[in-house]
């Protein structure tokens, strides 16, 4: 079992919003690992969208992106570049 | 499910203007000094009411606490000459305190209110009973300390027991939760469940405030229940009184047959009946997880289905025995 964790940023315009929610959540359940989203306090589960949802996540804003399991590695790569870029948003 | 692994969140300090806000509504408070002060934390759920400080003895003087003044230490403040009260609360002010709360509408001596303008120690006021004011402070800060923390699953109120299911993303959570408000009973929160340990062995679950009682259901999207079934049908809380895990049926797990086990999870410290219950297509979940609250309320009423006839067949053995 791996852990693996890194910063990742908001880089849209509109932040975390149901569009970026969704396509973070589909990208993530693309994987068998465990992947969890950090920001402000609260840890909510990447493949959920509503949970994305209540980190009330803004441009800039910068989160912490852990995944934990077999392919931890490739799903913290694949949330990265989801992040990176811009969930296909301005 | 690992319940033991959750992330659990504890608030280490409350700002004193947080007792302001949520207690002012049922306590009415007025302010009569250190408004400068109202960032002051609070660090701890219980009170002390300051008569021995006051009489000048400071050993032990548990000045983290919210100070009560009450008849008792009013009063003793009058007998004293604003000389010697002020030393003595100069002394009380060498040590950290959060807030004074004066219950009664008393009226304290105006050197003790300049001093606390002075020092930005805030001073609150109101007209009940000291010991109903004890009760209400320590009521609301324990539940402002009490911990929390956030789960992956559904809550639903099925006949007024409050059932949090749990499982794998995709098992059909959210679907089952649906059908059971389809059926008249009350989403409390979906995905997403806040849940809060009230006393010691009651577990809350509550909304969360940003996504309220939205529901992702694939294929559909999000849908907001509220408009769609009505203000009838969720609720904002609810004390969770039954675990409901569904998972991919195993032709080799052992599941429950009789019901004579009785398991529990434990979550937040909190035991709590639980139920494995394996999906299949074509097994109704939301009829099931409606007869398993039905079957917790006969329970909590003393009543075991599997019990009873377990007794009664063992009786009638007995007798053909003979």
């Amino acid at each position: 079992m791996n852990d693996v964790s890194d910063d990742v940023v908001v880089r849209n315009a509109l932040g975390i919003h149901a569009r970026p929610a969704a396509a973070l959540a589909k990208r993530a359940s693309e994987f068998e690992s465990e992947i969890y989203i950090t920001f402000m306090g609260n840890r909510v589960n990447a493949k959920s969208i509503m949970g994305l949802l209540t980190l009330g996540a803004a441009r800039g804003s910068r989160l912490v992106a852990s995944c934990k399991g077999p392919d931890a590695a490739e799903a913290l790569a694949a949330v990265k570049e989801v992040f990176e870029s811009g969930f296909g948003e301005a | 499910m690992d319940f033991s692994s959750l992330l659990v969140k504890r608030k280490k300090s409350i700002p004193v203007s947080r007792l302001l806000e949520h207690v002012t509504h049922d306590m009415d408070f007025e302010m009569l000094a250190g408004y400068q002060g109202t960032a002051r934390p609070v660090y701890t759920w219980d009170v002390n009411r300051p008569g021995l400080a006051l009489s000048g003895y400071l050993d032990y003087f548990a000045n983290d606490r919210v100070q009560i003044l009450g008849n008792t230490e009013i009063h003793f403040m009058e007998r004293m000459t604003p000389a010697v009260l002020s030393s003595v609360v100069a002394n009380m002010f060498s040590f950290e305190i959060p807030v004074f709360v004066l219950s009664r509408n008393l009226v304290p001596p105006p050197v003790f209110l300049n001093m606390c303008n002075r020092n930005g120690i805030p001073v609150l006021r109101t007209a009940m009973s000291t010991d109903e004011v004890i009760s209400r402070i320590i009521l609301f800060l324990s539940e402002e300390f009490a911990p929390e923390t956030v789960l992956h699953g559904t809550a639903v109120d099925v006949y007024g027991v409050g059932c949090l299911i749990v499982g794998k993303p995709g098992i059909g959570k959210s679907e089952s939760a649906l059908e059971l408000v389809e059926r008249g009973h009350r989403l409390v929160a979906d995905d997403l469940v806040e849940l809060k340990r009230r006393r010691e062995d009651y577990l809350y679950a509550q909304t969360n405030k940003v996504v309220r009682h939205h529901m992702e259901i694939r294929g559909l999207g999000i849908i907001d229940v509220r408009s769609v079934f009505g203000v009838g049908s969720v609720r904002n809380f609810k004390r969770m009184g039954l675990v409901v895990e569904l998972e991919e049926w195993d032709d080799k797990a052992n599941y429950d047959r009789t019901g004579l086990s009785g398991n529990h999870v434990e979550i937040l410290g909190v035991r709590i009946p639980y139920l494995r219950i394996p999906v299949r297509p074509g097994r109704n979940i939301a009829i099931i997880i409606e007869v398993a609250a039905l079957d917790q309320r006969l329970k909590e009423m003393g009543i075991s289905s599997a019990r009873q006839l377990d007794q009664e067949i063992s009786l009638r053995n007995q007798y053909m025995e003979q």
